[in-house]
């Protein structure tokens, strides 16, 4: 084969594996990039971006406390920073580029998202600490509205929407509202009950107190009462027996008899013979 | 019969037993009457055959020859030394007497039936009877049911009942406020609280200081109502009490002038409605009149003058 052959058949090789030639892409990138303003953006905040996860984990493996909270301002700093060039970013995200695919511009806002979140993602010794909810104890159930003590970073305080009362607080306002006046006319409605009660109770007692010594006083006069019938009881049945016993029966037979044989007697002696 | 003639209204069957008890009578009078054959009256027969005739005229409706059997039975019965049946039948005499509209005579058979019951050595009862009696008459002369009234309470008092005089009290309060006669009703009350607080009644007592202050308020005299209201709280129970949180709500009120303000506290207070009704009413129609009169303006101090330097 002849010299032009081979020539021939490299570039054909050559054009058919281009895409796997790196340094050639790198070249055509930067042909490309050199009219991509978004992607050179792009490739200077990834670059912030490793500088400063570089220093949080300095941060993280210090000991000296002072020394950490001086890298830890600085990495604050440099996520400041780096926000700050996000929206620059999403608006040259959003321009057409010659160039690139469709996919690929498509993707760019995605591509800012995830940037910004790897920002976010940087510990800084704020929020490091204070990632998990307050609840402890509910760790595994996500709410829809977590409650956090002290996540609030200060550029998010600086936003004016921060305080203005969104639909849910407002709703939240007047059902909090509605729900105190119902308990407290629930909580009145307890109180005259009470009161009622109280006074009921207080009248039964002095009437209780008013009568204790009556009842005390009849008490006595019926036990007197029935001692004294007792006693009557006693005496009469001593009385009746006295009087009808069988002994004293039978006496007062005989003696009837013995007078009706002394009257008869002496009737027939008197009768005139 | 003579008397069945008087009376063409009563029924056949009623008559058998109306001359019986007119024979009843006969025969007891004769009984007790001194005459030449009699010299000594026989109560112990003649007295059940009164009452039997005194209850049969009342059945009947007779009611002046039921009294008088009654008299006559209640006579009897201290003749015989047993004033408390005699007491008994006075009251009946009385009530009758009532029915009749003798007032004078429903007054002094009461006041007879209680003397009877104090002869017994039972005041109680006594001054049960005189109780039953004012209440007799005080439609037509509540002074003397006042009189009546007022002795019981004594009484009861004397004997170290209070408890048992605090329905007395209450009839003469209510009496007084019918009358009204605030004064005398406040006055009342505050002697209420007194014997309550002898028998340790706080309920009763706090009720009763609460209750003076309402009429003193009532009778649009604030200076009396807070010197009641000074007076009472020295005693520590009323103080503490709700009835005296009440009572400072209601002349802190009065001392705001404002009318709505007392309305307030009449309507969402918890106590007053409590209180005996006759006072519930009074103080529903709290403030009385205008309040203008109730705060008289006071002359003016002029005379320490700040810029006279003698």
């Amino acid at each position: 084969m002849s010299v032009i052959d081979i020539l021939t058949r490299v570039d054909v090789l050559c054009k058919k594996y281009e895409k796997y030639d790196l340094d050639r892409q790198r070249e055509e990138d930067a042909a490309v990039s050199g009219r991509d303003e978004f992607a050179k953006l792009y490739a200077a905040i990834e670059a912030d971006i490793e500088a400063t996860l570089q220093k949080a984990e300095e941060a993280k493996s210090e000991k000296d406390r002072a020394t950490v909270a001086t890298l830890n301002s600085g990495v604050r700093r440099s996520k400041a920073a780096i926000r700050a060039e996000i929206p620059k970013l999403q608006k040259l995200a959003v321009k057409k580029v010659k160039g690139i695919t469709k996919e690929e511009q498509a993707s760019r806002p995605d591509l800012v998202e995830e940037l910004a979140a790897r920002i976010d993602e940087i510990s800084d010794g704020i929020t490091g600490n204070l990632q998990n909810p307050m609840w402890g104890g509910k760790a595994g159930v996500s709410k829809p509205m977590e409650i956090r003590v002290d996540t609030m970073h200060p550029d998010d305080l600086m936003r004016p929407e921060h305080f203005e009362a969104t639909e849910e607080s407002t709703g939240f306002r007047q059902e909090f509202q509605a729900r105190k006046t119902r308990q407290d006319q629930g909580l009145d409605v307890i109180a005259e009950g009470l009161a009622t009660l109280k006074n009921m109770a207080g009248d039964i007692n002095e009437e209780l107190n008013k009568q204790a010594p009556l009842i005390d006083e009849a008490d006595n006069k019926i036990e007197q009462a029935a001692a004294d019938l007792k006693n009557t009881n006693v005496r009469l049945k001593d009385t009746v027996t006295k009087l009808r016993s069988n002994r004293n029966f039978c006496i007062d037979l005989i003696l009837i008899t013995i007078i009706l044989g002394i009257a008869g007697y002496l009737y027939s002696v008197l009768r005139p013979q | 019969m003579a008397e069945s003639s008087k009376r063409p209204h009563s029924a056949p069957s009623l008559d058998p037993r109306l001359t019986h008890a007119h024979q009843l009578v006969r025969k007891a009078d004769k009984l007790t009457t001194l005459s030449f054959f009699n010299w000594w009256p026989d109560w112990t027969q003649a007295t059940p055959l009164y009452e039997q005739a005194a209850t049969a005229y009342k059945l009947a409706k007779m009611l002046e020859e039921a009294k008088t059997c009654y008299e006559k039975a209640a006579t009897g019965q201290e003749r015989l030394s047993s004033p408390w049946t005699a007491g008994k039948h006075m009251e009946s005499a009385g009530a009758l007497a009532k029915e009749l509209g003798r007032i004078d005579e429903t007054v002094v058979l009461y006041r007879r039936a209680s003397e009877l019951f104090l002869e017994c050595g039972k005041a109680q009862p006594s001054a049960d009877v005189l109780g039953r009696g004012a209440r007799a008459v005080e439609d037509e002369s509540p002074e003397v049911a006042i009189r009546m009234y007022l002795d019981a309470c004594a009484m009861l008092e004397e004997d170290g009942r209070e408890q048992m005089a605090f329905d007395t009290y209450r009839a003469v309060v209510n009496l007084y406020i019918k009358l009204n006669r605030f004064k005398d009703a406040a006055a009342l009350l505050v002697r209420w609280g007194q014997a309550a607080d002898k028998c340790h009644a706080t309920q009763s007592q706090c009720k009763a200081y609460l209750s003076a202050i309402i009429v003193h308020l009532y009778d649009e005299d604030l200076k009396q109502a807070q010197q009641c209201y000074n007076d009472c709280s020295q005693m520590d129970v009323f103080y503490k009490s709700d009835q005296g949180e009440t009572a400072e709500k209601l002349l802190s009120a009065y001392g705001e002038e404002s009318s709505d303000e007392i309305k307030h506290v009449v309507d969402s207070s918890y106590i007053i409605p409590h209180l005996d009704h006759m006072i519930v009413r009074l103080a529903k129609q709290l403030p009385k009149g205008e309040l203008k009169t109730i705060f008289p303006v006071e002359p003016s101090d002029d005379k320490l003058n700040e810029d006279d330097l003698t």
